[in-house]
């Protein structure tokens, strides 16, 4: 009978670096984002978004797709919504 | 003899925000003579989201020139992009070149899409496997349609179109790593060899507005996240006493 501790697990492609490179690309590929700018950090079990979508509908739908990506992390949606002021002033060039 | 010019890009129109980009370009016509858009028109390169940019777009009080991005390529639509954007007054360029006349100025606007590869002395190169040729291939040639674009024009005023960047300096902000697909130094080579008054790109959310080519071409990163705002306005021919 073995006394020894038990044994855990953890697989190499759940680490952190791969999982925030799957919602990266998730993020690319999936039909209901398609964002390629968006910024994926996992620290301990939390996931950060960063980066900026043109309207509120898009961002929400950035967490959305990264959190069925990644399942079991809190995700920390820092992504803004573009802010689109008047023109200003011109540039002579 | 001035010509105002102004500049987005990036604006990955669709159906969810239709018209709101719209009421920025009120009163346009007392700002600019030209409308350029430096692709990434879309989000997804639907034929329904190009509707959506042609509507918005259409009927302006200035000329509207636009280039796709690699965005609008996305759902292989992007002829069905060109036709209804040129079905819109739109006028689109694919490595090709346009006049507008400005009362008694000329612009002469070159470009298309561009392409990446990299910068001088971090680029790739056309050595090895067919998809890497292919790859450095596809930007080569466009950077020698551009040129011969530009050299056979004679007008006031040049003016590159992209949706890729020719220099590092408007990516600042943006992952070193993938500054290869962001742009290639062989767009500005191109447009050193004949010269230009303006380059203007998108692509780069996450740089800078303002860089320069090593020949000394003025270079504009008008992404819309860059800017901030509807769109940038450059005077061309400041040299000129007169007011834009």
């Amino acid at each position: 009978m073995s006394h020894e501790a038990p044994h855990h697990v953890v697989s190499h492609y759940d680490a952190p670096h791969y999982v925030a490179a799957r919602v990266q690309r998730a993020l690319a590929a999936d039909e209901r984002t398609y964002e390629l700018g968006i910024r994926v950090d996992i620290r301990g079990d939390q996931l950060f978004l960063r980066g900026q979508v043109e309207s509120v509908e898009r961002r929400l739908l950035v967490a959305t797709v990264a959190g069925e990506t990644a399942p079991g992390l809190k995700v920390h949606n820092e992504v803004t919504v573009v802010e689109v002021r008047d023109p200003g002033e011109e540039e002579t060039l | 003899m001035k010509i105002r010019v102004a500049a987005v890009g990036d604006v990955h129109l669709g159906e969810d925000i239709r018209g709101r980009y719209r009421r920025r370009l009120d009163g346009i016509e007392e700002r600019a003579d030209v409308l350029l858009i430096a692709g990434d028109l879309t989000r997804h390169g639907t034929p329904e989201e190009g509707r959506v940019v042609a509507d918005e777009f259409r009927d302006l009080p200035v000329p509207v020139v636009a280039v796709l991005g690699n965005h609008d390529y996305q759902s292989d639509a992007e002829d069905e992009i060109v036709a209804l954007l040129r079905d819109a007054g739109i006028r689109v360029l694919q490595d090709d070149s346009t006049i507008i006349e400005c009362g008694d100025a000329r612009l002469g606007v070159v470009g298309g899409k561009g392409f990446g590869g990299g910068f001088a002395g971090k680029c790739a190169s056309e050595f090895g496997e067919p998809q890497m040729k292919a790859f450095v291939r596809h930007t080569r040639e466009i950077a020698e349609l551009w040129h011969k674009a530009l050299k056979s024009l004679d007008t006031d005023h040049k003016v590159v179109l992209s949706h890729y960047s020719p220099v590092k300096e408007t990516l600042a902000g943006e992952p070193l790593e993938i500054y290869p697909f962001l742009g290639s130094y062989l767009l500005a080579e191109a447009v050193d060899a004949e010269g230009a008054d303006l380059f203007i790109h998108g692509h780069a959310h996450a740089g800078v507005e303002k860089g320069v080519t090593p020949g000394g071409v003025r270079v504009r990163n008008v992404a819309l996240p860059v800017l901030s705002k509807a769109y940038a306005v450059y005077c061309l021919g400041g040299e000129d006493p007169e007011p834009c």
